[in-house]
């Protein structure tokens, strides 16, 4: 990650002294794919739609490409797809038809259309009107939308909001194809960790405007490190054994909570507490979901 | 890049009833005169036995600005309803296209279906005349003047409407702000020559014809950059 595709320095956006998002530092590296995370109402869209410049930021920069998004946006969005929550389209106009009006903005060859429709797998129901699409054909057609200008940077706001399981997993597979294939760098927001979890590299957490998370997913997930939990016959002595091999161990409702033990160390104190005549009912792993830890993260604040 | 932009706005009003507007407007104004020479042809050729083309004319033109206010408020709705339907705004100016562009196209779409229907309000005029048997030396510019000077006496508040429709999403205000001005046009007459809404009329009868073009232009366009100023400000949500 040697070069930032997207930063923001001290993104704000306030609303009658209400900050929608504060001090916001984001930063996105070339080829990624970038999962922004937060509850509804945390500042997801608004911090969107300014990185598109549909919205004024109170305070704050945007820099896109190394360019600074005020002064330079026409030519920043040339090389931008963007699909902002739910999809926009013309409901009486086909699918052919929503993507020529874009394209005539664009000024991009008719070919385009054909080629973006067979990305999304769109080209058999290409000539029907929009208006009887299903909620998935219309956000796979949001995505050819946004991919028709050939962008390198792909902006997409809740993608899977309101699909069906299997509509989730096509738009998913869709935005794992991108970096790889097209060399795209993706950011993509959700306010379902799980979602991202199967596609993102790096997250940002976003709670209350402000940024509480910004790091890769593997970093996320280490902090879901494991608990031993062990049943034992006497509890309170088990105890004092483990802290005399060096394990501090919690008792909570007579059973003890070990963090982050290493096989060994399981192995060695099961030994001792054996050899010690302890009767051994159980011995646990309780994995700490990301959603716990995202949920920790958030704080209680959120509305999720 | 404002005509990609209309390019574009062409193709999106395909399908929306907007040129059936267009067409109906004038066709509807000069059905209303063949229905009133029709049914008193012989009371009214002696009435105006002197300048039958100009009675023809005159009666047609007491309905042009109502008409044109009218037009003006449902096309400028129209227009706007497109994007704001299914909030198209935010992927539209998303696009590398100036804001500038995007309202300069919206205003010219505007501005260029209006004046089809002018055309073809002098056309059917015309027609009329001639189908009435009125002489056949046409007035032209007589035909022309009632087709273009009002409609540019109308611009300010076309401006006005286009700017309304474009920033608010529910269209009830403008709609009816518009309406409410087009019925009111009736009685603005002895408002004086101040009100706007009374210079379709004076730009074809008066002294000072050529004033109150020159102020529909200039209103106008004053109008119209005060609302390009705005949409380029305004957040988009």
């Amino acid at each position: 990650m040697n070069e930032f595709v997207i930063r923001t320095h001290n993104l704000t956006k306030k609303y009658h002294d209400r900050a929608a998002v504060n001090s916001l530092n984001l930063s996105i590296g070339r080829g990624e794919i970038y999962g922004f995370l937060g509850p509804n109402g945390a500042g997801k869209t608004t911090t969107i739609r300014m990185l598109l410049g549909l919205i004024r930021p109170t305070s704050g920069k945007v820099e896109i490409f190394g360019k600074d998004l005020q002064k330079d946006r026409l030519n920043i969005l040339k090389k931008v797809g963007s699909l902002v929550e739910y999809p926009s389209y013309y409901g009486h106009l086909s699918a052919v038809e929503n993507l020529e009006a874009i394209r005539r903005i664009l000024n991009l060859p008719k070919s385009r259309i054909a080629e973006v429709l067979d990305i999304v797998s769109l080209t058999k129901e290409a000539r029907r009107s929009v208006k009887g699409y299903s909620l998935g054909m219309k956000q796979r057609l949001g995505i050819a939308s946004a991919l028709l200008g050939s962008p390198e940077l792909l902006i997409l706001d809740e993608p899977t909001n309101g699909l069906d399981p299997s509509g989730i997993q096509e738009i998913r597979e869709l935005i794992k194809r991108m970096p790889k294939e097209h060399g795209i760098t993706v950011l993509v927001s959700s306010h379902l960790l799980s979602e991202v979890e199967l596609m993102a590299g790096s997250v940002g957490i976003i709670a209350q405007g402000r940024m509480v998370f910004q790091d890769t997913i593997e970093h996320l997930q280490h902090q879901a490190s494991s608990t031993i939990e062990m049943t034992v016959s006497e509890p309170e002595a088990a105890v004092w054994i483990a802290r005399d091999s060096g394990l501090t161990g919690q008792l909570q409702e007579g059973r003890i909570h070990f963090d982050g033990l290493s096989n060994t160390q399981v192995a060695g104190l099961v030994r001792r507490l054996v050899e010690n005549k302890h009767d051994i009912y159980r011995v646990e792993e309780k994995r700490k979901s990301l959603e716990d830890i995202f949920m920790q993260i958030v704080g209680t604040g959120g509305s999720l | 890049m404002m005509l990609r932009a209309l390019s574009a706005d062409f193709l999106k009003i395909r399908g929306k009833g907007l040129w059936l507007l267009i067409v109906i407007a004038p066709v509807g104004l000069v059905a209303m005169q063949a229905l009133n020479f029709g049914l008193r042809y012989d009371f009214l050729t002696k009435l105006y036995a002197k300048d039958l083309w100009g009675g023809l004319l005159d009666n047609i033109l007491r309905f042009v600005p109502i008409a044109l206010f009218m037009g003006a408020t449902l096309v400028s709705s129209l227009i706007a309803g497109v994007e704001h339907q299914l909030s198209s705004w935010k992927q539209l100016l998303a696009l590398p296209i100036s804001r500038t562009a995007v309202f300069s196209a919206k205003y010219t779409i505007t501005v260029l279906l209006l004046a089809v229907s002018c055309v073809l309000l002098s056309i059917g005029s015309a027609v009329l005349g001639i189908a009435l048997g009125f002489p056949t030396e046409l007035p032209y510019s007589d035909l022309a003047r009632i087709g273009l000077y009002p409609f540019i006496a109308s611009l300010p508040l076309l401006a006005l409407q286009l700017w309304l429709s474009l920033t608010f999403r529910n269209q009830a205000l403008s709609v009816s702000l518009g309406i409410a001005m087009a019925f009111g046009s009736i009685f603005t007459g002895n408002l004086g020559e101040f009100c706007p809404l009374n210079w379709p009329l004076l730009t074809v009868e008066g002294k000072h014809q050529g004033v109150f073009l020159g102020a529909g232009l200039g209103l106008g366009l004053l109008i119209m950059l005060i609302g390009l100023l705005h949409f380029n400000r305004k957040d988009v949500a």
